[in-house]
């Protein structure tokens, strides 16, 4: 196959296509799409936690701006099922608009519509709600063990689903060393910086429904639509335009995205409803809140034998689609093991029903918890046992040798080196300078401390994993469509959305990699159901390895036809040709695209008899063979100045050494790497969804909820491993949710090490000053 | 989030404003900066039937340094402040305190008057002007009166102004050449507003504040008392236990980082 | 309703709209100028960033009203400006967008920075930007970027 000579192949930090528009202020979002006669859409939302016996009274005479649950079921509106195949999966259909029950404070009630999302909300304001209140299901551990309510009234418990995952159980035993450990991850919200959006019309001249979303996932979505809706595929037609951001929030179906268009269809009318930041930190306070139990067992040398425990996820109160409810409790359970060797596993995973914001996979989804609680537990066990926690982890990561290597659920890591890049991250940070140092003592009183986090990534989930996992959701073959345009470019289809990783350029890459042809030549378009492949959408880091996958293989198919053409205009044998630089080459001369798409466009009198009749656009697909998973990894490493009288944390240093395989264009990854980061430092210090007894949210603006900001985070040090997958089209593996699952563990673990003289451990996120006062100096 | 339905008036003589506020049969409320009033409404969380645009009333923006005493008007923006346009050891202090407030594009518009009248209580410029001392000027149906700082904020959202009143402006000390201040504020982002905040000016005499209270800063006597003894730092267990003995509502935590704030006030009066 | 007569980007309008319309509503829905961005209307996340009368403000919490005769400026309105060209140029050879929903806030910011503190260094640049959120970058090609044309300013 051909080397990209343009520059602007695999491995080139090409600058972005997609830049112009974002800096000229030229995005297309979905709120800045205005249609004919629009209305907009304000939603009355539950102001209790739990209640039943909910009626919702329309103000007189706007009853017909006025929309409920008892309207849509009128319509025959139908709810939407999501199922795994998890035995004892307890099933909770998430409700388009509140029926009988009210079950967390935000969940959607009612909807008005007006000509101004203020006069829609003048109409909210004076929709009545009443209800008689139940107790509130708050704290997960008391809704698994001693709930004071049940979520659901058709099960006998509030647990959405107990799964456990044991192998060789009387392993544990052999252990002589064990430490035991409970952590808490508490709940947060995704907070991309565009909220969800929905605007939906129907459309006379092509007879269907037309839906603008911000979503990951708008084949996804279609379908959802279409199942609720009673709609045919025919009828329906998604676009997810420029979207600000999506971090897995908008990879799930929202209510939202089902009524708003059912309402525009009801009136007629282009209905618009724009999540405002208030209902987004209230009603999609959804992710992230779990809490461990965990035993690390060891012999006295130090190699791990097994692990224990006892891992609970506050699910909230429904199912989304299609990942299910149970997509977070059942990665846990299966991969709290992360990068370590182990011969012994006994974990008990439980997804439990609160009264609380259905649970949503956000970047990393249980990955960023399940580290958070091995890594802790990695160090308390380092504490234990008087050694350097770098040494412990040296000693027990999955080696490279051992690739690939099957782990101790099933598993199997595909390439890597764990302890090369913890090796790298150690010397970055200087780990001998950094204990030094703290011998040494601060001039401001601070305390110093150096912290690990090593996690692995399965990237990319395939279609035998999931459906063995007997998730909700099964991802298949990716597709591209390529086609060869009149001038000699190439329009590139493909079915993942792009929402801020630069896949319109790193997509493009790809081609220019397989033709050598100029990125300039080459477009990406993505988002649109009428236009794209039908794909999954973008999620679990799957987009490089399965889309460009895809691009690679169509354009393989497409190459052969160039040939085949170009042979014929050079008068030679097929086999005696290849392509470079967008140019069919012979023996004795070349030939341009642009000039076979002449022949094939504007001269087919000049084309072959044999010439294939699908000509220049073609679609193809691609998937691993087999299809397992490549797996990406990284070392973060911290350090951290720690004040002993405030209980603040400042992060002074941070160094990532990651290995995502290949690396298509590496200003990108970088780029993923960091946001993902400070996301993560979001989680570790910052972020956190407070609700009271009652259920009732206390974290409603930013005013209650900080976000990680310009100064929390400062230059990061990156080092990449390069070891290419062996299942993907250039050695790629998935990287973008990666760069957000370490942080809370290595900044934890930073915090301790600093807080060694006090003799206590942080094992709760985010570390607040709170958090480390109390630790230091507890009330008396 | 919309605001909810008001009526808007432009206003164009401080007599007229007044008036207004006296005759009102609805919530009405002055409009200064809109930049803490402006997100209240956004999120309905005050729904004035009538607000008062005073963009258009002259005389309220000015600074004026007459004799020992600094004039500034209710009008003068964070950022006017953060950018030195208050001359001395005065304006230095100011500016420090305006230059930690929010964001630039905030400061723009928001006004020290507005800030004070509004009363939030983890802003700055209540505590901050209590540890300078000097007064309120406040324009009412009888004229113009002057309120102490002293008390002036009286607890969340309320202060000593009336109904019927206009805060027009400040006189506050100029300090001298050598006098001495130190601002501390405990947050975790910079521009958020306070978790805590200690305060202490040495003109004439030691003043030192505590604030970002969950109601009204307050002066801690004690605390001035050392300073006027001559004490150059005061340890966070003595202010600690100085605090402890001020029913401010403190638990542990909000103990400790108040104490902190104030010591290290101290410490920055001194360095 | 109010009377309003404003500039913006060069050009005057009149218009009557209601006391509660914020000015980022006005530019966004009347005068159809999206690029400025709303992300939380209460103040804090400067997507909404535009100049007033050459000053960085706030447009979600600014009543149009309010804004009655003063000239403001969108990002849609620095085609001649340099300072912007050069901010443009940078962030795109420093990957200083990912989303590109903060990105037309982050840039009214950092023109501010780059024009109304020159010596500004990298703790500077960082703490003028606290104001403005971005949830994809993790700021560092941000940084980065204004970092770049405060150097080839001062040169």
């Amino acid at each position: 196959m051909p080397d990209g000579a343009t520059g602007q192949g695999i491995g080139a930090s090409v600058l972005r296509k997609e830049d112009k528009r974002f800096l000229n202020g030229e995005g297309r979002y979905v709120a800045d799409i205005a249609r004919p006669r629009m209305l907009d859409a304000a939603i009355v939302r539950s102001p209790v936690a739990h209640a039943k016996n909910l009626k919702v009274a329309k103000p007189a005479g706007a009853e017909k701006r006025v929309f409920t649950a008892e309207d849509m079921a009128a319509d025959g509106v139908q709810p939407i099922h999501v199922v795994s195949k998890f035995p004892g999966h307890k099933p909770s259909d998430y409700p388009h608009l509140a029926t009988d029950k009210l079950r967390f404070v935000g969940e959607a009630v009612a909807v008005c519509l007006a000509d101004t999302r203020a006069g829609a909300e003048d109409l909210a304001a004076q929709t009545e709600v009443s209800f008689e209140a139940l107790p509130p299901v708050v704290d997960m551990l008391e809704a698994a063990d001693n709930p004071p309510a049940r979520v659901h009234d058709d099960w006998d418990d509030n647990v959405i689903l107990d799964s456990r995952f044991e192998e060789n159980v009387d392993g544990l035993d052999a252990a002589a060393v064990s430490v035991t450990r409970t952590f808490r991850m508490n709940r947060q919200a995704v907070n991309p910086l565009e909220g969800a959006a929905v605007l939906a019309e129907w459309d006379a001249r092509e007879d269907r429904l037309v839906v603008y979303s911000a979503s990951q996932i708008p084949h996804i979505l279609k379908n959802a639509l279409c199942e609720c809706l009673g709609l045919r595929q025919n009828q329906a037609h998604v676009i997810a335009p420029d979207v600000g951001g999506g971090f897995g929030y908008k990879c799930v179906l929202l209510p939202e995205e089902i009524y708003i268009p059912w309402i525009a269809m009801q009136v007629k009318r282009p209905v618009r409803w724009i999540q405002d930041r208030r209902e987004h930190l209230v009603a999609a306070a959804n992710a992230r809140e779990h809490h461990y139990s965990v035993t690390l067992h060891a012999d006295t040398d130090g190699n791990f034998i097994g692990v224990e425990a006892d891992i609970v996820i506050d699910s909230g109160a429904y199912s989304v689609y299609p990942h299910s409810n149970i997509l977070e409790s059942t990665m846990a359970g299966r991969t709290l093991h992360g990068p370590y060797r182990f011969s012994a596993y006994k974990v008990r995973s439980r997804a439990v029903a609160t009264n609380k914001p259905p649970i949503v996979p956000y970047r990393g989804v249980a990955r960023p918890g399940i580290c958070f609680a091995m890594e802790l537990a990695v160090d308390a066990m380092a504490r234990e046992l008087g050694r350097e926690p770098y040494d412990l982890r040296m000693q027990n990561l999955v080696p490279g040798e051992a690739m690939p290597y099957k782990t101790i659920t099933g598993g199997e890591f595909d390439s890597g080196d764990y302890p090369e890049a913890l090796r790298r991250a150690g010397a970055l940070i200087d780990l001998p300078a950094m204990r030094d140092r703290q011998k040494q003592g601060e001039a401001d009183g601070r305390l110093i401390g150096v912290g690990f986090g090593c996690y692995i990534e399965m990237t990319a989930l395939q279609t035998s994993a999931a459906a063995r996992a007997g998730l909700a959701a099964i991802p298949g073959y990716e597709q591209a469509h390529v086609r060869l345009t009149p001038d000699g470019g190439l329009e590139i289809g493909v079915g993942v959305q792009n929402h801020g990783q630069g896949m319109e350029t790193t997509l493009a890459q790809v081609a220019c990699e397989r033709f050598g042809i100029d990125i300039d030549m080459v477009a990406v378009r993505h988002g649109d159901t009428a236009t794209s492949p039908y794909s999954t959408g973008t999620y679990a880091s799957r987009s490089m390895v399965m889309a460009g996958g895809a691009i690679a293989r169509t354009c393989d198919v497409l190459g052969e036809h160039i040939r085949r053409m170009g042979a014929h205009l050079l008068q030679c044998d097929f086999d005696d040709t290849g392509i470079e630089n967008a140019c069919v080459v012979g023996p004795s001369g070349s030939v341009t695209f642009a000039e076979i798409a002449r022949v094939w466009h504007r001269n087919p009198e000049e084309l072959p008899v044999d010439v294939d009749p699908a000509g220049v656009e073609v679609t193809s697909g691609f998937r691993p063979t087999p299809d397992n998973s490549p797996f990406s990894y990284a070392t973060h490493a911290c350090v951290v100045a720690v004040d002993p009288e405030l209980g603040q944390v400042e992060i002074l240093d941070y160094v990532i050494s990651e290995d995502c395989g290949t690396i298509v264009n590496p200003m990108i990854v970088d780029g993923q790497i960091i946001g993902g980061a400070l996301q993560g430092v979001g989680t570790a210090l910052f972020e956190e969804s407070r609700y009271d007894e009652a259920g009732q949210p206390l974290s409603s603006t930013f005013a209650d909820y900080t976000m990680p900001g310009s100064t929390h985070l400062p230059n990061l040090r990156l080092d990449h491993l390069v070891t290419p997958s062996p299942l993907t089209e250039y050695g790629v593996k998935g990287l973008g949710e990666g760069g957000a699952i370490p942080p809370p563990a290595a900044i934890a673990n930073a915090v301790n090490d600093a807080l060694r003289a006090y003799g206590v451990e942080v094992r709760e996120t985010p570390i607040t000053p709170r958090r480390v006062l109390e630790k230091i100096c507890p009330v008396k | 989030m919309k605001p909810a339905k008001f009526e808007h008036k432009r206003m164009t003589s401080l007599d007229d404003v007044v008036k207004v506020l006296g005759e009102a049969d609805g919530e009405t409320r002055v409009l200064g900066g809109g930049q803490s009033l402006g997100p209240m409404m956004n999120l309905r969380l005050a729904q004035p039937d009538v607000v008062l645009d005073l963009s258009r009333v002259e005389g309220l923006a000015d600074i004026e340094e007459a004799g020992d005493v600094l004039k500034i008007g209710a009008r003068v923006t964070h950022a006017r402040i953060e950018d030195v346009e208050v001359p001395g050891t005065t304006g230095a202090y100011m500016q420090f305190v305006a230059s930690g407030i929010s964001y630039r594009s905030v400061r723009n518009r928001g006004t020290i008057g507005g800030s004070v009248a509004h009363s939030d209580p983890a802003a700055d410029w209540p505590s901050a002007l209590l540890a300078l001392g000097g007064d309120v000027i406040a324009a009412g149906p009888n004229g113009v009166r002057t309120i102490s700082l002293d008390g002036f904020t009286m607890g969340p959202f309320t202060t000593g102004l009336g109904y019927d009143e206009v805060l027009t402006g400040f006189e506050l000390p100029v300090l001298g050449a050598d006098a001495r201040w130190g601002y501390y504020k405990v947050n975790r982002k910079p521009g958020e507003f306070a978790d805590a905040i200690g305060a202490v000016t040495i003109g004439s005499a030691p003043r030192a504040v505590c604030g970002a209270t969950e109601s009204a800063p307050f002066r801690v006597p004690e605390i001035e008392e050392k300073l006027a003894a001559g004490a150059q730092e005061i340890s966070v267990a003595d202010v600690r236990t100085v605090l402890e003995g001020h029913d401010a509502g403190f638990d542990d935590y909000e103990l400790q980082i108040h104490a902190v704030a104030l010591s290290r006030a101290v410490k920055r009066a001194f360095a | 309703m109010t009377e309003l007569s404003i500039k913006i980007n060069g050009e005057n309008i009149t218009a009557d709209v209601e006391p509660r319309l914020s000015l980022a509503d006005f530019i966004r829905d009347h005068r159809r100028l999206t690029g400025t961005h709303l992300g939380c209307e209460h103040g804090v996340c400067g997507a909404c960033t535009v100049l007033m009368n050459g000053e960085p403000v706030r447009s979600c919490i600014t009543f149009a009203a309010v804004a009655d005769g003063t000239e403001i400026t969108t990002i849609e309105g620095f085609d001649d400006d340099e300072p912007m060209a050069q901010l443009r140029q940078a962030f795109h050879e420093n990957h200083a967008l990912q989303c590109g929903y903060c990105t037309p806030g982050m840039l009214v910011a950092a023109r501010d920075i780059v024009t109304r503190l020159p010596d500004a260094d990298e703790d500077r640049v960082r703490l003028e930007l606290a104001g403005n959120l971005c949830r994809c970058t993790g700021y560092v090609g941000i940084v980065n970027a204004i970092l770049s044309v405060l150097e080839r300013r001062r040169a």
